[in-house]
Protein backbone atom coordinates (compact mmCIF):
# COMPACT_ATOMS: atom_id res chain seq x y z
CA UNK A 1 0.00 0.00 0.00
CA UNK A 2 2.51 2.32 0.85
CA UNK A 3 4.45 1.08 -2.02
CA UNK A 4 1.79 2.06 -4.18
CA UNK A 5 1.50 5.62 -2.86
CA UNK A 6 5.26 6.47 -3.25
CA UNK A 7 4.68 5.08 -7.17
CA UNK A 8 1.75 7.22 -7.59
CA UNK A 9 3.28 10.35 -5.71
CA UNK A 10 6.17 9.75 -8.35
CA UNK A 11 4.08 10.38 -11.02
CA UNK A 12 2.41 12.97 -9.85
CA UNK A 13 5.70 14.79 -9.01
CA UNK A 14 6.64 14.36 -12.32
CA UNK A 15 3.96 16.06 -13.94
CA UNK A 16 3.50 18.75 -11.76
CA UNK A 17 7.47 19.38 -11.91
CA UNK A 18 6.71 19.68 -15.80
CA UNK A 19 3.07 20.10 -16.52
CA UNK A 20 3.91 18.75 -20.08
CA UNK A 21 1.04 16.72 -20.13
CA UNK A 22 -1.67 18.96 -18.31
CA UNK A 23 -0.99 21.72 -20.08
CA UNK A 24 -0.76 19.34 -23.70
CA UNK A 25 -4.59 18.49 -22.78
CA UNK A 26 -6.17 21.53 -21.63
CA UNK A 27 -5.15 23.28 -25.14
CA UNK A 28 -5.91 20.39 -27.07
CA UNK A 29 -9.27 19.57 -25.26
CA UNK A 30 -9.93 23.48 -25.91
CA UNK A 31 -8.40 23.41 -29.83
CA UNK A 32 -11.28 19.94 -29.86
CA UNK A 33 -14.15 22.56 -28.70
CA UNK A 34 -13.21 24.96 -31.06
CA UNK A 35 -13.39 22.49 -34.12
CA UNK A 36 -16.97 21.12 -32.49
CA UNK A 37 -17.73 24.90 -32.35
CA UNK A 38 -17.26 25.27 -36.28
CA UNK A 39 -18.75 22.43 -37.32
CA UNK A 40 -22.03 23.02 -35.55
CA UNK A 41 -21.65 26.25 -37.50
CA UNK A 42 -23.27 28.38 -34.26
CA UNK A 43 -26.33 26.29 -33.87
CA UNK A 44 -26.88 25.83 -30.13
CA UNK A 45 -26.05 22.15 -29.44
CA UNK A 46 -29.19 20.36 -27.85
CA UNK A 47 -29.51 18.57 -25.12
CA UNK A 48 -28.55 15.14 -26.72
CA UNK A 49 -26.15 15.96 -28.65
CA UNK A 50 -24.29 18.34 -25.96
CA UNK A 51 -23.51 15.13 -23.75
CA UNK A 52 -22.07 13.61 -27.21
CA UNK A 53 -19.92 16.72 -27.74
CA UNK A 54 -18.57 16.56 -24.17
CA UNK A 55 -17.36 13.06 -23.94
CA UNK A 56 -16.06 13.75 -27.33
CA UNK A 57 -13.74 16.11 -25.92
CA UNK A 58 -12.95 14.16 -23.03
CA UNK A 59 -12.54 10.60 -25.56
CA UNK A 60 -9.42 12.80 -27.59
CA UNK A 61 -8.03 14.85 -24.54
CA UNK A 62 -7.60 11.56 -22.64
CA UNK A 63 -5.90 10.06 -25.27
CA UNK A 64 -3.02 12.76 -25.42
CA UNK A 65 -2.71 11.83 -21.52
CA UNK A 66 -2.74 8.34 -21.72
CA UNK A 67 0.07 8.38 -24.51
CA UNK A 68 2.41 9.69 -22.18
CA UNK A 69 1.77 7.17 -19.06
CA UNK A 70 4.56 5.51 -20.06
CA UNK A 71 6.95 7.97 -21.57
CA UNK A 72 9.31 8.65 -18.62
CA UNK A 73 10.14 4.91 -18.22
CA UNK A 74 10.39 4.20 -21.75
CA UNK A 75 12.45 6.74 -22.83
CA UNK A 76 14.43 7.37 -19.70
CA UNK A 77 14.70 3.64 -19.24
CA UNK A 78 13.18 3.70 -15.62
CA UNK A 79 10.80 0.62 -17.05
CA UNK A 80 14.14 -1.53 -15.99
CA UNK A 81 14.40 0.18 -12.64
CA UNK A 82 10.60 -0.36 -11.92
CA UNK A 83 11.07 -4.13 -12.99
CA UNK A 84 13.79 -5.19 -11.30
CA UNK A 85 12.39 -3.46 -8.10
CA UNK A 86 11.02 -5.45 -5.94
CA UNK A 87 7.52 -4.21 -6.36
CA UNK A 88 4.64 -6.35 -7.70
CA UNK A 89 3.49 -5.29 -10.95
CA UNK A 90 -0.06 -4.99 -10.50
CA UNK A 91 0.79 -2.16 -8.40
CA UNK A 92 2.32 -0.99 -10.88
CA UNK A 93 -0.23 -1.07 -12.97
CA UNK A 94 -2.61 0.36 -10.55
CA UNK A 95 -0.03 3.40 -9.74
CA UNK A 96 -0.46 4.70 -13.17
CA UNK A 97 -4.90 3.91 -13.52
CA UNK A 98 -4.59 6.21 -10.47
CA UNK A 99 -2.31 9.02 -11.78
CA UNK A 100 -4.09 8.74 -14.91
CA UNK A 101 -7.38 9.22 -13.61
CA UNK A 102 -6.08 11.96 -11.70
CA UNK A 103 -4.90 13.83 -14.94
CA UNK A 104 -8.10 13.21 -16.48
CA UNK A 105 -10.13 14.46 -13.45
CA UNK A 106 -8.17 17.96 -13.35
CA UNK A 107 -8.45 18.36 -17.48
CA UNK A 108 -11.97 18.17 -16.63
CA UNK A 109 -12.49 20.26 -14.18
CA UNK A 110 -11.20 22.69 -16.24
CA UNK A 111 -13.02 21.68 -19.28
CA UNK A 112 -16.66 21.57 -18.28
CA UNK A 113 -16.79 24.89 -17.27
CA UNK A 114 -15.38 25.94 -20.63
CA UNK A 115 -17.59 23.23 -22.61
CA UNK A 116 -21.01 24.89 -21.16
CA UNK A 117 -19.88 28.71 -21.75
CA UNK A 118 -19.31 27.55 -24.86
CA UNK A 119 -22.29 24.99 -26.27
CA UNK A 120 -24.95 25.00 -23.69
CA UNK A 121 -25.93 28.80 -23.63
CA UNK A 122 -25.93 28.69 -19.63
CA UNK A 123 -29.58 26.99 -19.45
CA UNK A 124 -27.32 23.52 -18.39
CA UNK A 125 -26.22 22.43 -14.87
CA UNK A 126 -24.19 19.75 -14.98
CA UNK A 127 -23.34 20.37 -11.11
CA UNK A 128 -25.18 17.59 -10.18
CA UNK A 129 -24.23 14.42 -7.91
CA UNK A 130 -25.09 12.20 -10.71
CA UNK A 131 -23.30 14.06 -13.17
CA UNK A 132 -20.02 13.93 -10.67
CA UNK A 133 -20.89 9.96 -10.40
CA UNK A 134 -20.83 9.71 -13.70
CA UNK A 135 -17.51 11.50 -14.63
CA UNK A 136 -15.97 9.30 -11.43
CA UNK A 137 -17.14 5.67 -13.01
CA UNK A 138 -16.34 6.76 -16.54
CA UNK A 139 -12.41 8.15 -15.39
CA UNK A 140 -12.30 4.94 -13.80
CA UNK A 141 -12.98 3.00 -17.11
CA UNK A 142 -11.08 4.92 -18.90
CA UNK A 143 -8.03 4.74 -17.12
CA UNK A 144 -8.66 1.26 -16.30
CA UNK A 145 -8.64 0.22 -20.01
CA UNK A 146 -6.14 2.86 -21.53
CA UNK A 147 -3.38 1.99 -18.81
CA UNK A 148 -3.51 -1.42 -20.44
CA UNK A 149 -3.74 -0.26 -24.04
CA UNK A 150 -1.17 2.42 -23.75
CA UNK A 151 1.16 -0.34 -22.13
CA UNK A 152 0.36 -2.64 -25.13
CA UNK A 153 1.00 -0.01 -27.55
CA UNK A 154 4.59 1.78 -25.91
CA UNK A 155 6.09 -1.56 -27.15
CA UNK A 156 5.14 -1.38 -30.82
CA UNK A 157 6.81 0.34 -33.77
CA UNK A 158 4.05 2.82 -34.09
CA UNK A 159 4.28 3.55 -30.27
CA UNK A 160 1.64 6.39 -29.49
CA UNK A 161 0.13 5.88 -33.57
CA UNK A 162 -1.27 2.86 -32.06
CA UNK A 163 -3.03 3.37 -29.04
CA UNK A 164 -6.04 5.77 -30.81
CA UNK A 165 -6.70 2.66 -33.04
CA UNK A 166 -6.38 0.19 -29.91
CA UNK A 167 -8.49 2.58 -27.56
CA UNK A 168 -11.14 3.78 -29.09
CA UNK A 169 -13.08 0.75 -30.35
CA UNK A 170 -12.84 -1.37 -27.16
CA UNK A 171 -13.64 2.06 -24.75
CA UNK A 172 -16.77 2.55 -27.15
CA UNK A 173 -19.44 0.58 -24.29
CA UNK A 174 -18.29 3.33 -21.59
CA UNK A 175 -18.52 6.04 -23.67
CA UNK A 176 -21.85 5.32 -24.59
CA UNK A 177 -22.60 5.14 -20.75
CA UNK A 178 -21.28 7.75 -19.60
CA UNK A 179 -22.86 9.60 -22.60
CA UNK A 180 -26.25 8.06 -21.91
CA UNK A 181 -25.93 8.93 -18.40
CA UNK A 182 -25.20 12.44 -19.30
CA UNK A 183 -27.82 12.78 -21.03
CA UNK A 184 -30.60 12.07 -18.79
CA UNK A 185 -28.71 14.43 -16.32
CA UNK A 186 -29.03 17.04 -18.83
CA UNK A 187 -32.60 16.57 -20.56
CA UNK A 188 -34.03 15.85 -16.13
CA UNK A 189 -34.62 12.44 -16.58
CA UNK A 190 -36.08 9.64 -13.81
CA UNK A 191 -33.66 9.05 -11.76
CA UNK A 192 -33.77 5.42 -11.64
CA UNK A 193 -32.63 5.53 -14.90
CA UNK A 194 -29.67 7.54 -13.99
CA UNK A 195 -28.93 4.83 -11.88
CA UNK A 196 -29.38 1.94 -14.16
CA UNK A 197 -26.45 3.64 -16.64
CA UNK A 198 -24.71 4.13 -13.51
CA UNK A 199 -24.75 0.46 -12.65
CA UNK A 200 -23.91 -0.59 -16.27
CA UNK A 201 -20.60 1.90 -16.00
CA UNK A 202 -20.05 0.27 -12.69
CA UNK A 203 -20.25 -3.37 -14.40
CA UNK A 204 -17.88 -2.16 -17.44
CA UNK A 205 -15.48 -1.04 -14.85
CA UNK A 206 -15.38 -4.16 -12.93
CA UNK A 207 -15.05 -6.41 -16.21
CA UNK A 208 -12.14 -4.32 -17.87
CA UNK A 209 -10.31 -4.03 -14.30
CA UNK A 210 -10.84 -7.92 -14.42
CA UNK A 211 -9.21 -8.28 -17.48
CA UNK A 212 -7.06 -6.08 -16.74
CA UNK A 213 -5.39 -7.29 -13.67
CA UNK A 214 -5.26 -10.60 -15.43
CA UNK A 215 -3.39 -9.85 -18.60
CA UNK A 216 -1.11 -6.83 -17.65
CA UNK A 217 2.01 -8.84 -15.95
CA UNK A 218 2.25 -10.75 -19.93
CA UNK A 219 2.35 -6.83 -21.52
CA UNK A 220 5.56 -6.37 -19.02
CA UNK A 221 7.19 -9.52 -19.42
CA UNK A 222 10.45 -9.71 -21.04
CA UNK B 1 -2.65 -39.21 -44.63
CA UNK B 2 -0.43 -36.07 -44.81
CA UNK B 3 -0.86 -32.81 -44.01
CA UNK B 4 -0.68 -31.37 -47.42
CA UNK B 5 -3.52 -34.31 -48.95
CA UNK B 6 -5.69 -33.31 -45.60
CA UNK B 7 -5.73 -29.98 -46.91
CA UNK B 8 -6.31 -30.15 -50.15
CA UNK B 9 -9.31 -32.45 -49.38
CA UNK B 10 -10.25 -30.47 -47.34
CA UNK B 11 -10.34 -27.40 -50.51
CA UNK B 12 -12.39 -29.23 -52.19
CA UNK B 13 -15.29 -30.21 -49.51
CA UNK B 14 -15.10 -26.73 -48.97
CA UNK B 15 -15.38 -25.76 -52.70
CA UNK B 16 -18.07 -28.11 -53.60
CA UNK B 17 -20.42 -27.27 -50.48
CA UNK B 18 -19.74 -23.74 -51.29
CA UNK B 19 -21.73 -24.50 -55.17
CA UNK B 20 -24.00 -27.02 -53.40
CA UNK B 21 -25.39 -23.86 -51.41
CA UNK B 22 -25.43 -21.62 -54.18
CA UNK B 23 -27.32 -23.68 -56.10
CA UNK B 24 -29.59 -24.39 -52.83
CA UNK B 25 -29.99 -20.35 -52.74
CA UNK B 26 -30.50 -19.57 -56.51
CA UNK B 27 -32.57 -22.77 -57.65
CA UNK B 28 -34.49 -24.44 -54.41
CA UNK B 29 -35.32 -21.85 -51.96
CA UNK B 30 -38.49 -19.80 -52.61
CA UNK B 31 -38.40 -16.30 -53.77
CA UNK B 32 -39.52 -13.86 -51.12
CA UNK B 33 -42.70 -12.81 -51.74
CA UNK B 34 -42.18 -8.74 -51.13
CA UNK B 35 -38.59 -8.66 -51.28
CA UNK B 36 -38.34 -11.02 -54.16
CA UNK B 37 -35.01 -11.88 -55.84
CA UNK B 38 -32.87 -9.41 -53.71
CA UNK B 39 -33.70 -11.74 -50.72
CA UNK B 40 -31.20 -14.19 -52.26
CA UNK B 41 -27.80 -12.02 -50.27
CA UNK B 42 -29.85 -12.83 -47.14
CA UNK B 43 -28.06 -16.69 -47.23
CA UNK B 44 -24.87 -14.98 -47.68
CA UNK B 45 -25.20 -12.18 -45.00
CA UNK B 46 -26.58 -14.81 -42.31
CA UNK B 47 -23.75 -17.00 -42.39
CA UNK B 48 -21.46 -14.29 -42.66
CA UNK B 49 -22.96 -13.13 -39.79
CA UNK B 50 -22.08 -16.15 -37.61
CA UNK B 51 -18.54 -17.05 -38.54
CA UNK B 52 -16.83 -13.87 -37.62
CA UNK B 53 -18.10 -14.23 -34.15
CA UNK B 54 -16.83 -17.92 -34.33
CA UNK B 55 -13.69 -16.48 -35.29
CA UNK B 56 -13.34 -14.28 -32.94
CA UNK B 57 -14.22 -16.55 -29.92
CA UNK B 58 -10.94 -18.66 -31.43
CA UNK B 59 -8.69 -15.81 -31.31
CA UNK B 60 -9.87 -15.65 -27.80
CA UNK B 61 -9.80 -18.91 -26.28
CA UNK B 62 -6.33 -19.35 -28.72
CA UNK B 63 -5.06 -15.93 -26.63
CA UNK B 64 -5.78 -17.19 -23.15
CA UNK B 65 -3.90 -20.47 -24.00
CA UNK B 66 -0.94 -19.13 -25.37
CA UNK B 67 -0.42 -16.41 -22.83
CA UNK B 68 -1.06 -19.16 -20.13
CA UNK B 69 0.35 -22.51 -22.02
CA UNK B 70 3.28 -20.38 -24.43
CA UNK B 71 2.69 -22.27 -27.13
CA UNK B 72 3.25 -21.22 -30.60
CA UNK B 73 0.57 -22.94 -32.15
CA UNK B 74 -2.12 -21.29 -29.93
CA UNK B 75 -0.30 -17.73 -31.43
CA UNK B 76 -0.58 -19.06 -34.78
CA UNK B 77 -4.17 -20.08 -34.58
CA UNK B 78 -5.00 -16.51 -33.18
CA UNK B 79 -3.49 -15.09 -35.91
CA UNK B 80 -4.91 -16.97 -38.92
CA UNK B 81 -8.48 -17.70 -37.08
CA UNK B 82 -8.54 -13.07 -36.70
CA UNK B 83 -7.35 -12.62 -40.36
CA UNK B 84 -10.12 -15.04 -41.58
CA UNK B 85 -12.44 -13.55 -38.99
CA UNK B 86 -12.18 -10.04 -40.24
CA UNK B 87 -12.50 -11.04 -44.08
CA UNK B 88 -16.05 -12.48 -43.05
CA UNK B 89 -16.88 -9.71 -41.37
CA UNK B 90 -16.07 -7.47 -44.11
CA UNK B 91 -18.57 -9.48 -46.41
CA UNK B 92 -20.94 -9.45 -43.74
CA UNK B 93 -20.79 -5.32 -43.43
CA UNK B 94 -20.69 -5.15 -47.11
CA UNK B 95 -23.76 -7.68 -48.06
CA UNK B 96 -25.48 -5.75 -45.03
CA UNK B 97 -25.64 -2.70 -46.93
CA UNK B 98 -26.48 -3.85 -50.04
CA UNK B 99 -29.35 -5.69 -48.54
CA UNK B 100 -30.37 -2.87 -46.23
CA UNK B 101 -30.93 -0.28 -49.11
CA UNK B 102 -33.98 -1.98 -50.67
CA UNK B 103 -35.06 -3.25 -47.27
CA UNK B 104 -35.18 -0.31 -45.59
CA UNK B 105 -34.64 2.15 -47.99
CA UNK B 106 -30.92 3.54 -46.91
CA UNK B 107 -27.37 1.91 -46.63
CA UNK B 108 -26.81 2.12 -42.96
CA UNK B 109 -28.20 2.17 -40.35
CA UNK B 110 -26.82 3.19 -36.74
CA UNK B 111 -28.58 0.06 -35.04
CA UNK B 112 -27.35 -2.51 -32.25
CA UNK B 113 -25.93 -5.48 -35.00
CA UNK B 114 -24.74 -3.21 -37.37
CA UNK B 115 -22.41 -1.16 -35.07
CA UNK B 116 -21.49 -4.00 -33.46
CA UNK B 117 -20.19 -5.43 -36.50
CA UNK B 118 -18.43 -2.02 -37.59
CA UNK B 119 -16.82 -1.87 -34.38
CA UNK B 120 -15.83 -5.89 -34.35
CA UNK B 121 -14.39 -5.25 -37.59
CA UNK B 122 -12.04 -1.96 -36.32
CA UNK B 123 -11.16 -3.43 -33.15
CA UNK B 124 -9.73 -6.73 -35.13
CA UNK B 125 -8.50 -4.44 -37.79
CA UNK B 126 -6.64 -3.13 -34.73
CA UNK B 127 -5.66 -6.31 -33.75
CA UNK B 128 -3.88 -7.55 -36.94
CA UNK B 129 -1.82 -3.80 -37.13
CA UNK B 130 -1.19 -4.44 -33.94
CA UNK B 131 0.80 -7.89 -35.16
CA UNK B 132 2.16 -6.15 -38.34
CA UNK B 133 4.09 -3.49 -35.77
CA UNK B 134 5.62 -4.89 -32.97
CA UNK B 135 8.91 -4.74 -32.92
CA UNK B 136 9.93 -7.57 -30.86
CA UNK B 137 8.35 -11.26 -32.34
CA UNK B 138 8.52 -12.87 -29.13
CA UNK B 139 6.81 -10.04 -27.01
CA UNK B 140 4.48 -8.96 -30.21
CA UNK B 141 2.81 -12.42 -29.54
CA UNK B 142 1.78 -11.29 -25.65
CA UNK B 143 0.56 -8.17 -26.73
CA UNK B 144 -1.75 -9.42 -29.15
CA UNK B 145 -2.75 -12.12 -26.96
CA UNK B 146 -3.61 -9.57 -24.43
CA UNK B 147 -5.41 -7.90 -26.80
CA UNK B 148 -6.74 -10.60 -28.58
CA UNK B 149 -8.99 -11.17 -24.96
CA UNK B 150 -9.69 -7.69 -24.27
CA UNK B 151 -11.31 -7.07 -28.05
CA UNK B 152 -13.58 -10.02 -27.40
CA UNK B 153 -14.63 -9.14 -23.93
CA UNK B 154 -15.42 -5.72 -25.47
CA UNK B 155 -17.83 -7.13 -27.80
CA UNK B 156 -20.85 -8.66 -26.37
CA UNK B 157 -20.92 -5.36 -24.54
CA UNK B 158 -20.64 -3.47 -26.39
CA UNK B 159 -23.71 -5.28 -28.38
CA UNK B 160 -25.92 -4.59 -25.01
CA UNK B 161 -24.74 -0.91 -24.64
CA UNK B 162 -26.13 0.07 -27.81
CA UNK B 163 -29.21 -1.98 -27.58
CA UNK B 164 -30.93 0.92 -26.00
CA UNK B 165 -31.70 2.33 -29.60
CA UNK B 166 -34.83 1.52 -31.12
CA UNK B 167 -33.62 -1.72 -33.09
CA UNK B 168 -34.74 -2.21 -36.39
CA UNK B 169 -32.74 -5.20 -37.61
CA UNK B 170 -35.21 -8.17 -37.23
CA UNK B 171 -34.86 -10.94 -35.02
CA UNK B 172 -34.93 -14.60 -36.49
CA UNK B 173 -34.95 -16.47 -33.45
CA UNK B 174 -36.79 -16.07 -30.37
CA UNK B 175 -37.47 -18.05 -27.60
CA UNK B 176 -40.96 -18.55 -28.89
CA UNK B 177 -41.04 -19.47 -32.71
CA UNK B 178 -38.65 -19.29 -35.97
CA UNK B 179 -39.61 -16.27 -38.06
CA UNK B 180 -38.58 -17.72 -41.28
CA UNK B 181 -39.73 -19.71 -43.91
CA UNK B 182 -38.68 -23.92 -43.30
CA UNK B 183 -37.18 -24.28 -46.88
CA UNK B 184 -35.30 -20.70 -46.05
CA UNK B 185 -33.91 -21.81 -43.04
CA UNK B 186 -32.73 -25.44 -44.93
CA UNK B 187 -31.01 -23.01 -47.38
CA UNK B 188 -29.51 -20.93 -44.60
CA UNK B 189 -28.32 -23.48 -42.82
CA UNK B 190 -26.92 -24.94 -45.59
CA UNK B 191 -24.66 -21.98 -46.41
CA UNK B 192 -23.93 -21.83 -43.10
CA UNK B 193 -22.31 -25.34 -42.88
CA UNK B 194 -20.62 -24.35 -46.18
CA UNK B 195 -19.05 -21.38 -44.90
CA UNK B 196 -17.89 -23.16 -41.87
CA UNK B 197 -15.91 -25.80 -43.65
CA UNK B 198 -15.20 -22.77 -46.16
CA UNK B 199 -13.75 -21.14 -42.90
CA UNK B 200 -12.25 -23.96 -41.40
CA UNK B 201 -10.27 -24.53 -45.11
CA UNK B 202 -8.64 -20.82 -44.97
CA UNK B 203 -7.95 -21.58 -40.94
CA UNK B 204 -5.47 -24.38 -41.75
CA UNK B 205 -4.23 -22.77 -45.05
CA UNK B 206 -3.31 -19.77 -43.12
CA UNK B 207 -1.61 -21.80 -40.58
CA UNK B 208 0.25 -24.02 -42.23
CA UNK B 209 1.43 -20.75 -44.54
CA UNK B 210 2.78 -19.16 -40.57
CA UNK B 211 4.12 -22.30 -39.90
CA UNK B 212 6.20 -21.84 -43.15
CA UNK B 213 7.12 -18.25 -42.88
CA UNK B 214 8.93 -19.27 -38.84
CA UNK B 215 10.69 -22.03 -40.75
CA UNK B 216 11.81 -19.64 -42.85
CA UNK B 217 12.40 -17.04 -40.91
CA UNK B 218 14.33 -19.59 -38.64
CA UNK B 219 16.69 -20.79 -41.47
CA UNK B 220 17.58 -17.28 -42.31
CA UNK B 221 18.55 -16.88 -38.78
CA UNK B 222 20.83 -19.71 -38.71
CA UNK B 223 22.18 -18.84 -42.39
CA UNK B 224 22.97 -15.42 -40.92
CA UNK B 225 24.65 -16.77 -37.62
CA UNK B 226 26.93 -19.14 -39.62
CA UNK B 227 28.30 -16.33 -42.27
Amino acid sequence: MKLLALLIKKDLKLELQTKESLSAMLIFSLLTMVSLGLALGGEPANGAVLSGLLWITFLFTSLLGLNRTFFYEKEEGCLEGLLLAPIDITHLYLSKVVSNFIFLSLMEAVVIPVFLLFFSGGSVNLFTGGFFLTLILANLGLSIIGVLLAAISMNTRAKDLMLPLLFIPVIVPVLLAAIKATNIVVLGGETAELFASLRLLLFYDIIFALVAFLTFEYVLEE
Amino acid sequence: MKRGQKLTALRYIAISSILISLYMIFFLAPTDRYLGIVQKIFYIHFASAIIPYLAFLIVFLASAFYLVKKEIFFDRLALASAEIGLMVDTVLLVTGTIFSKPTWGVWWVWEPRLTTSLIMWLLYFGYLMLRSLSEDRLKAKNLAAVYGIVAFVSVPISFMSIRWWRSVHPILITPNKINLDPSMWLVALSTLAAFALLFAYLLNLKMEILLLEEEIAEIKEEMGDTQ
